[in-house]
């Protein structure tokens, strides 16, 4: 027998260690959850407050909300749906539905298998970390962080002066979401060999239980007690206030977490149960062009961003009536929306319009953005040491970028279009729908000048397009509830557009930002030709 | 431009980043059809070299010359002549073995086939696999694959084999001699001195940014020293006296007598001479390697190493 150091029985698992580790790595995104979370709730909650100030009000968009099954498939069957609290369930539940379980998903992800995947946690492994300590400390780290976005919702419902039970009970119902999924993707990251899969797998099963939730609701079929969704809707906080259904997610959570503990005890470090097969063994003419591996860079992501569009404004467009029928019982819902005074459904249409060019510049400023990640994983280091000249590479994946953003626009628009007028049987929308569409391509195309300006000149400054995007998002979203005044508005490229089909697009204006746009990209050219590669 | 004339001539060359000088008048000449090693430990500006050369990253001053040309200007049509492997290999993870030879050979002036499929074989590469599933080693390998197969005159090789294991470190070495006898240059960054000694013609040796060596590996070796070992039944005259001898020890050992010294190369006959007449038992000879020369230029300050010559005799081979 070898004598065994004291010190190695100590902390026989490293669990503590593994805990300090996981949290340096996560601090940052926790941190952005957390407050990202936070304030969206608390933001929701006081602009609710605001606007359903007395019962009638209330008792008007629990109308409108009954008055059909598509907002009851898309938000779920709020309980209580005629009191404050369950309109802020309501306004909140398609976010909720999204960002709570992507915590979780996220959080777990990035610290099990991605760090497995880096080879860093083997580095850990080979010091005296038990094989589960990771796992154990990243579902750990995940829980704190969504227990305390739990905290912070909790004072934004009280802040808005719904009683603090129920607004405990709401806020432990969305936290055991998230807790629900930080557990799958803990078995995911067991399962698959790589982190993209467990976001992959999360978000799978992720729609599914949405499907669920959203086919139960509509039907009133239990089948909305085998999504995760269900549960936390049936909680009803704001209605019978079912505690005990909190015991479900905890339940599956825990057994989720326990198998995930064992597998990682007993699997091979950088084994996986579920492995890739072969791929292709050459390449495609297309794919050894420039511009055929810009696509296939960029497809994913682009293909990703127009989901999002096409989803959201499929979604609009369906419901173009009932919304349209809810605004002439509520004119604050017009007010909120930003279209007062307008025929309802080109407020409805320019409302969306506005929501699609900000996820269209925010697919530019992304798309450029991997730019960065090409050059730091020193791809670009490789791509500029052959016969490719920085400008064709850089004009490569400009003009991918650019075609990516023209469908996006086209694809939701087309699809916004077509599905206003099967809901309210009138195809004469869809020409107005297209072109105020492209009407926005000049704003987004700012952004994309400042992405590649950024870029182009240092790509330690590319923070900025973010920053920039961060406006134009925060002003597009709040600026028209919140009556911001007119100067901080023009700060957005998309305030100049006009807000087509409601206003008239001016011509002058698109033209400047066009302007805009080419001379900040040509600056991006001219500072990429000029500096040193790779810049980090 | 002549048949004689460098592939590669940088003089004086610096490189200031922020505060810190990555490059402080370094020289670096690369001929025609030679491999030439380029020797310092992590951090002396091997990487920063290879990329001014390249034209990705331009000098702060100095001069720079690639196949004749200004490669911060003609980087692309200079490129047509050459292949890089990067320190740190960086392919899309996405995509297979296969498929990123290929992207890689379309940005190359141009790509054998034969032996493109050859190379994949010898280095047993599964083109079939996704990058992401690839080892170290087998990324290294698909860059690897990727520059020789290419029709260059110049491989620019940055630490090529630092995640190949030995048997493929031995086939890198074969196909590099290949690429050699059919007349293109090699450029061999690297800091293992095995590898640089196995191949190159001429060496140079940086430290902090700066040449403090080169020359041909005979003229290297010139300063460097052959050890002796030798046990024999008598006690041999006059080796701590003699010309080019350092080092000496000597001890009784059953009756044998075991003596350990160094030799200039140039001395070695005179010594084996005095040790031959008092009557060899054993005898080991370790001829001159470079790890001496490699290890006392890395030790000492800059200023107090040795300068081989200046780089005037080309193509000497071992």
């Amino acid at each position: 027998m070898i004598p065994r150091p004291p010190v190695a029985s100590e902390r026989p698992n490293g669990l503590a260690v593994m805990l300090r580790t996981t949290w340096r790595i996560q601090r940052r995104s926790a941190l952005v959850w957390v407050l990202v979370l936070g304030a969206t709730m608390i933001g929701t909650a006081a602009s609710v407050a605001a606007l359903y100030d007395t019962p009638a009000k209330i008792r008007t968009y629990a109308d409108a909300v009954r008055s059909g099954t598509a907002l009851v498939a898309i938000n779920g069957r709020v309980e209580g749906i005629d009191s404050l609290g369950g309109v802020i369930q309501d306004e909140f539940g398609f976010m909720a539905a999204f960002l709570l379980p992507l915590v979780g998903i996220g959080l777990v992800a990035r610290a099990t298998r991605r760090e497995e995947e880096s080879g860093r946690l083997e580095l850990l492994l080979g010091g005296r970390i038990a094989r589960q300590a990771p796992t154990a400390a990243a579902l750990l780290v995940a829980t704190a962080t969504i227990l305390a976005t739990g905290a912070l919702f909790t004072v934004g419902l009280s802040l808005a002066g719904l009683p603090l039970a129920r607004a405990v009970l709401y806020a432990l119902s969305l936290c055991a979401l998230a807790i629900v999924f930080a557990g799958l993707a803990a078995l995911l990251a067991q399962l698959t060999l790589h982190a993209r899969t467990v976001y992959a797998g999360g978000l799978i099963v992720l729609a599914a239980s949405y499907v669920l939730r959203g086919v139960g609701d509509a039907r009133r079929s239990w089948v909305v007690w085998l999504s995760p969704l269900g549960w936390e809707e049936k909680t009803a906080p704001f209605g019978a206030q079912r505690w005990w259904v909190l015991a479900l997610p905890l339940v599956v959570a825990l057994a989720l977490s326990g198998v995930a503990l064992s597998v990682a005890f007993g699997r091979d470090l950088g084994s996986a149960l579920v492995r890739g097969g072969p791929g292709p063994r050459r390449a495609t003419a297309r794919l050894r062009s420039p511009i055929g591996l810009a696509l296939w860079i960029h497809r994913p992501a682009a293909l990703g961003w127009l989901a999002g569009g096409v989803m959201l404004a499929g979604m609009m467009g369906a419901l173009s009536q009932q919304l349209v029928d809810a605004m002439a019982g509520n004119p604050a819902i017009a007010t909120a929306m930003g279209i007062a005074d307008a025929r309802p459904i080109d407020g409805m249409v320019a409302a969306t319009q506005l929501y699609l060019a900000v996820i269209s510049a925010g697919y530019v400023v992304q798309a450029i953005g991997t730019l960065r990640a090409e050059e730091a994983g020193g791809r670009v280091e490789t791509r500029l040491s052959t016969t490719l000249s920085r400008s064709r590479w850089l004009a490569s994946h400009a003009l991918v970028v650019l075609g990516g953003l023209l469908t996006i626009v086209l694809g939701s628009s087309l699809a916004l279009g077509l599905a206003t007028a099967l809901s309210a049987g009138d195809l004469h929308e869809l020409g107005p729908t297209l072109t105020s569409g492209l009407a926005y391509l000049p704003a987004e195309l700012v952004l994309a000048g400042l992405a590649l300006g950024t870029y182009g000149l240092r790509p330690r400054l590319f923070g900025i397009a973010w920053a920039g995007y961060a406006v134009m998002t925060f002003i597009a979203f709040l600026g028209p509830g919140l009556r911001f005044h007119q100067w901080l508005l023009d700060l957005s490229p998309t305030t100049h557009v006009g807000n087509p089909p409601v206003g008239a697009v001016p011509t002058g204006a698109l033209a400047i930002l066009m302007a805009l746009a080419v001379t900040l990209a040509a600056i991006g050219f001219a500072g990429f030709r000029r500096r040193g590669i790779p810049q980090l | 431009m002549t048949e004689t004339a460098p592939v590669v001539r940088a003089e004086g060359l610096t490189k200031v980043f922020g505060n810190v000088r990555a490059l402080d008048g370094l020289d670096l000449t690369v001929l025609r059809g030679e491999v030439h090693g380029f020797l310092g430990p992590n951090g002396a500006g091997k990487s920063t070299t290879i990329r001014v050369v390249l034209g990705l990253m331009k000098a702060t001053s100095g001069h720079v010359e690639l196949f004749g040309g200004d490669p911060w200007r003609e980087a692309s049509r200079l490129h047509r002549k050459l292949a890089y492997v990067p320190g740190d290999v960086a392919l899309w993870s996405g995509l297979t073995g296969g498929q990123c030879l290929d992207v890689l050979g379309a940005g190359h002036g141009g790509v054998d086939q034969r032996r493109r499929s050859e190379l994949v074989e010898r280095f047993e590469l599964d083109p079939t696999k996704r990058v992401r599933d690839y080892s170290k080693g087998n990324r290294q390998k698909v860059a690897l694959i990727a520059a020789l197969a290419a029709d260059a005159e110049l491989l620019v090789l940055d630490e090529p084999t630092s995640g190949l294991d030995p048997l493929m470190e031995q086939a890198f070495q074969q196909c590099v001699r290949e690429r050699r006898h059919a007349g293109v240059a090699v450029l061999l960054s690297s800091h293992i001195m095995g590898e640089v000694e196995a191949l190159a013609d001429r060496v140079s040796i940086i430290r902090r940014g700066r040449t403090v060596s080169t020359g041909t590996l005979a003229d290297l070796r010139r300063h460097t020293r052959t050890a002796v070992h030798a046990v024999t039944e008598r006690n041999p005259d006059g080796l701590s006296e003699a010309e080019g001898v350092a080092d000496h020890h000597r001890e009784r050992l059953d009756g044998h007598v075991d003596s350990r010294l160094t030799v200039d190369p140039e001395h070695l006959d005179a010594v084996i001479g005095r040790l031959h007449v008092a009557g060899i038992h054993t005898l080991t000879v370790t001829p001159p390697s470079l790890d001496a020369l490699f290890l006392r230029n890395y030790g000492e300050r800059p200023d107090g190493a040795a300068t081989a010559d200046g780089g005037s005799v080309a193509g000497v081979s071992r």
